[in-house]
């Protein structure tokens, strides 16, 4: 920390030599990074490193660097792609199911073509929605995820098969005992990069990326540029795929879904900016293989498995932290933002860190007065968007009731149906405010699942059972569900992490967290009165339902109706203005991941009631959802655009699909590519027609 | 230390090529120090994988073990990716033997043939791995869709509306126990399978996806339920739907110890039993995964590292309980498993969720405090 501040002043005395340096110095502290664990590595394992494990280290990380290089185009040109991992197990088994049927001669410049021609395909795919519908990056390649899920598993619903043997070539030597193939890969990708950054689309992407607008006016054609962006991300994601084919020798159709977030990861820390303009994929590179030093070091170290996400996490955030401290004139502007706040903070009386509600409000109360001099029609031109973007959630969801009632029956005019459907919605409601309250202050929250887990865990470790127990075990919860969006929220604003950086370390912080404290399983039961209270039924109402209700009407009101919305919406709009004028920013979006904590612990709590029990991995089904269905519901990821009732729209329109796909007998392969179609088709009917 | 035992190894391997002589010297140098033993599992948040882990680790306590086996564990999460990385990190670190939980049965094969010719004896559990080297300890997966196809469809006597529940999509033990399941459907044109939901082997889930498909139909329009994993959950929501003990439909699916206490008869003595994690003689055909095939793995490596013939795939007998044969255990020792019992206290098993599944002949080492806490038998 105390580096960050000396090194601070670095970037304002000169503007522009400080950016072009932070831009290698970011590389550079990759690299560095690298270096150090390299030797750390072998330092503490027996014996020097040999040329053997130099190859296979090289060979380990090759698919997840190429993948990230991929990821890292996409990133630099302000996108986000969530289709990354599909793509790999698509192209591992197109390899793998078409090599007996294909040339048996044909050799690894065949196979590798049509490896990087599928990803290009579905690059296409993403790109033509991004480009020119301009449609959000994050839900086209979420639909797109599910729907290459699908026709993976179409292709090939169980591990098998074998590839080209010349693919093998990939993870040998390309000189004996002395180079390994996959570092002469990367050295041709390293190249290729070299040559493109020079060219007209090289500096187009990063132009792209820090100013959209900026970027047209200087006569980019930013469409095609974008296009070509995800084109050539998924060039690269069908080279991963190719690679892991070659190592593996067969197929498996789950083999690249769970690395996403490793790609996410391996980009950051190889010091790209999300948002875009800033980094490289050269970093990205050392990023994929610092995440594997890693995983070896903690190996060697024999660290117990509970508490390697832990330290994981840890690593991601200090990564990010000694990349970020210097190279990013934004981020060292943030860290300024935050010591003049803190400084402002211990003059004054601390408020945020007792956090008392009414304190609160009466702030909140003075500033909104301060602000009532902004005019009202911005009121109305805001609830006409509002419908404009949230009916058309509301409108596919009567199709999919009027669909299940043709293809099922018993629903329309069943209350059974609403019941469960509410019941099953009742999650996915709650965690929509605290996931779309982040997302409109143009964050995220990645820290969802395991705070569910964690505060479901701890919940049901302390009811066992009993219902008077229920009395200090909710609140205490509901505390460390606060306090770890609290975590987040000072990690955002004070350390200037990027959301995604900061709640993906949370992330694994809480896996650690949870498995040390169940001790790998989680004991304990949920009371009779919680159970009843998801499960049961009144006069056919299950009482959940009455929460709900209640929970809308009070998040509606603390969106639309408090100065604690009107702030959020504020933020989301642009943080500077926002900040200039007179919002205290920090302590806002602290706030906000506060609630989305708040929220995330409440879901905690329902799914014990639900199942009766807690486990581990009980949250990892809602991330996506809850991402999916904010966005759905016509919130603008990037932050500032949105209402409460359309992502709960959101929410009835995915439950509802998802209770009308449980009642068929279609194969999952099939469910997940009408899953994707429809979250797609959803956005195409919100996209933007402006200009 | 590493580079000594790899030194007996190339010692060992020369030897092996020049004559049999060395080939008695190599168990009995290996005596004089541990052998290195890495467990590699899958995603650790999982009641199964927890429990596997657990018997592994009892069984490299337990004391015929203790002074022979240094076992380090290690996770890859769900990622074959990591699992290749840290396979061959074990290798580096001079590993014996690896005990592996396979995440993709395809995705390890190079990586394990590279162990096997370092001599690193590989050997997998659950799952199975492909390449040749490799050891493979298992049930029969398809077998375990038949069978307990097959029941069900005799209990409804050949006719019904039922509902399936698959496992996690695109893994071979899913897709071969569904496979085989359907089959046996199939040839029963009267069994029409009326919804069918993904169950990721998970309760939670299980109770998730009825929901949905319960919200357009009654309990009383299905006869039956073939789910991989979830029949104590589908026993619960019907006693909450006000079905009584006695209308609880026939279940075929896993071997959880909830569904085990369920499916005693009802009025059993049974400690810390409370609805639904109670006897009530629910009909039901209880089969698992077994979670000893780790422990197991790990004897058989040993076994082979101490230079004993083990078969490269071992066939583990499908462990099938049935409403005939539930037998309640009271302390859950190896030798009580053995007398035929196979559900456990829930005031000791407080997990309904937690696989029973724990018995083998094999393994008189580990018994239920192995599966629950790691502690071997005496």
């Amino acid at each position: 920390m105390s580096d960050t501040v000396a090194a601070k002043p670095l970037p304002r005395t000169s503007f522009l030599r400080g950016l072009r340096l932070s831009r290698h110095r970011g590389l550079l502290i990759a690299i560095a990074v690298f270096a150090a664990l390299f030797l750390f590595a072998d330092l503490i394992s027996p014996g020097p490193i040999s040329y053997f494990e130099v190859s296979y280290l090289s060979s380990g990380g090759a698919t997840l660097a190429i993948a990230a290089v991929g990821e890292t185009f996409v990133i630099l040109s302000g996108g986000f792609d969530l289709s990354a991992g599909a793509v790999i197990s698509l192209v591992n088994v197109v390899l793998a199911s078409n090599y007996a049927m294909g040339d048996p001669d044909a050799g690894l410049f065949f196979w590798t073509l049509v490896g990087i021609g599928i990803g290009t395909i579905t690059g296409a795919f993403n790109g033509f929605f991004v480009a020119f519908l301009r449609l959000q990056p994050i839900v086209v390649t979420l639909s797109t995820m599910f729907i290459v899920q699908g026709v993976t598993l179409l292709i090939m619903d169980k591990p098998g098969g074998f590839v080209a043997p010349s693919l093998g070539i990939y993870v040998g030597d390309a000189i004996t005992e002395w180079l390994p193939m996959p570092i002469v890969l990367l050295g041709v990708v390293i190249l290729f990069w070299l040559w493109l950054k020079g060219t007209r689309f090289g500096t187009a992407i990063y132009a792209v990326g820090s100013d959209p607008d900026a970027a047209r006016s200087a006569g980019v054609r930013s469409s095609w540029v974008l296009f070509f962006v995800y084109v050539l991300a998924g060039g690269f994601y069908g080279l991963a795929g190719t690679f892991i084919s070659g190592q593996t020798g067969s197929a498996d159709p789950l083999i690249g879904n769970p690395m996403l977030l490793q790609i996410f990861a391996a980009v950051v820390v190889g010091g790209t900016v999300l948002g875009g303009g800033r980094g490289g994929p050269v970093g990205s590179i050392f990023g994929a293989y610092i995440l594997m030093m890693v995983v070896n070091i903690l190996l060697v170290l024999n660290v117990s498995a509970y508490y390697s996400t832990i330290a994981e996490g840890l690593i991601l955030i200090l990564a990010v932290l000694a990349a970020s401290v210097s190279s990013d004139s934004t981020l060292a502007r943030q860290l300024r933002d935050a010591r003049s706040r803190i400084s402002a903070w211990r003059g004054g009386r601390l408020p945020g860190q007792i956090g008392t509600a009414v304190h609160r409000l009466s702030l909140a109360a003075r500033e909104a007065g301060a602000k009532s001099s902004s005019p009202l029609p911005a009121f109305r031109v805001r609830h006409a968007e509002t419908l404009r973007y949230a009916l058309p959630a509301y409108i596919c969801f009567v199709v999919v009731i009027v669909v299940t009632q043709a293809v099922l029956g018993n629903a329309a005019f069943n209350w059974t149906y609403y019941n469960s459907l509410i019941v099953l919605s009742s999650f996915l409601a709650i965690l929509a405010l605290g996931q779309g309250t982040v997302i409109l202050t143009g964050g995220l929250d990645l820290s969802v699942p395991w705070t569910i887990a964690l505060c479901g865990i701890l919940l049901a470790g302390m009811v066992k059972g009993s219902d008077a127990a229920l009395i200090y075990a909710l609140p205490i919860v509901l505390v460390v569900g606060c306090l770890i969006g609290i975590v987040n929220g000072l990690g955002i604003v004070f350390l200037g992490l990027s959301p995604i950086v900061m709640t993906l370390a949370t992330n694994g912080i809480l896996q650690g967290l949870a498995l040390i404290y169940s001790g790998g399983t989680p004991d304990g039961f949920s009371s009779p009165m919680l159970r009843a209270f998801m499960t049961s039924k009144i006069f056919g109402i299950t009482p959940v339902v009455f929460f709900i209700a209640a929970f809308v009407v009070f998040a509606v009101v603390l969106l639309g109706r408090t100065p604690f919305g009107r702030r959020v919406y504020g933020i989301g709009n642009g943080l500077r203005v926002a900040e200039l004028s007179g919002i205290r920013t920090g302590r806002t979006l602290v706030l906000v991941y506060m609630l989305s904590g708040l929220c995330a612990a409440l879901v905690g709590i329902l799914l014990t009631g639900f199942s009766g029990q807690a486990s581990l991995g009980m949250g990892d089904e809602y991330l996506l959802p809850s991402i999916a269905v904010v966005v759905v519901g016509g919130a603008l990821i990037t932050g500032g655009r949105g209402h409460y009732l359309g992502m709960l729209g959101g929410v009835l329109l995915l439950t509802g699909l998802q209770t009308l796909l449980a009642g068929t007998t279609l194969p999952y392969a099939t469910r997940a590519i009408l899953f994707g179609l429809v979250v797609l088709g959803a956005v195409i009917a919100l996209r933007d027609r402006r200009s | 230390m590493t580079i000594a035992s790899k030194l007996v190894r190339y010692a060992a391997a020369g030897a092996l090529c020049l004559g049999m002589a060395a080939a008695v010297s190599q168990p009995a140098q290996a005596q004089d120090e541990k052998y290195k033993v890495f467990l590699s599992m899958s995603y650790i948040g999982n009641d199964w994988q927890a429990e596997a882990a657990n018997m592994v680790k009892a069984m490299a306590a337990h004391k015929s073990m203790a002074d022979k086996v240094d076992l380090q564990v290690q996770v890859a999460g769900p990622n074959a990716q990591r699992q290749i990385q840290q396979i061959n990190a074990m290798v580096q670190a001079g590993a014996d033997a690896i005990v592996v939980f396979p995440i993709s049965p395809t995705a390890l094969n190079s990586v394990v043939k590279n162990a096997c010719a370092k001599g690193v004896i590989v050997i997998a559990y659950d799952a199975e791995i492909t390449d040749e080297c490799a050891y493979n300890v298992s049930i029969d997966q398809e077998e375990a869709g038949r069978v307990t196809a097959e029941w069900l469809v005799e209990k409804l006597d050949g006719k019904g509306d039922i509902v399936v529940l698959t496992g996690v999509p695109g893994t071979s033990v899913d897709t071969l126990r569904t496979k085989a399941a359907k089959e046996v459907f199939a040839k029963h044109p009267d069994i029409n399978i009326v919804g069918e939901a993904v169950g990721m082997w998970s309760q939670a889930v299980t109770r998730t996806e009825l929901s949905k498909i319960l919200a357009t139909r009654e309990w009383d329009d299905i006869d039956g339920l073939w789910l991989q994993v979830g029949c104590y959950t589908a026993n619960a929501m019907q006693l909450e739907a006000g079905k009584t003990p006695e209308e609880l439909l026939p279940c075929a699916g896993e071997g959880a110890n909830g569904g085990r206490v369920q499916m005693l008869p009802i009025g059993t003595e049974v400690e810390g039993a409370a609805s639904p994690y109670a006897p009530l003689g629910a009909p039901r055909i209880s089969y698992a995964s077994p979670p000893y095939s780790g422990g197991l793995a790990l004897k058989l490596a040993v076994d082979k590292l101490d230079g004993k013939d083990v078969p490269k795939k071992t066939v583990l007998p499908l462990p099938i309980v049935t409403s005939e044969t539930i037998k309640l255990c009271q302390e859950g020792t190896w030798q009580e498993m053995k007398d035929g019992c196979n559900a456990f206290l829930p005031s000791i098993v407080v997990n309904p969720g937690w696989f029973a599944s724990i018995f083998s002949e094999e393994t008189p080492e580990i018994g239920l405090n192995a599966a629950l806490v790691g502690q071997p038998e005496l």
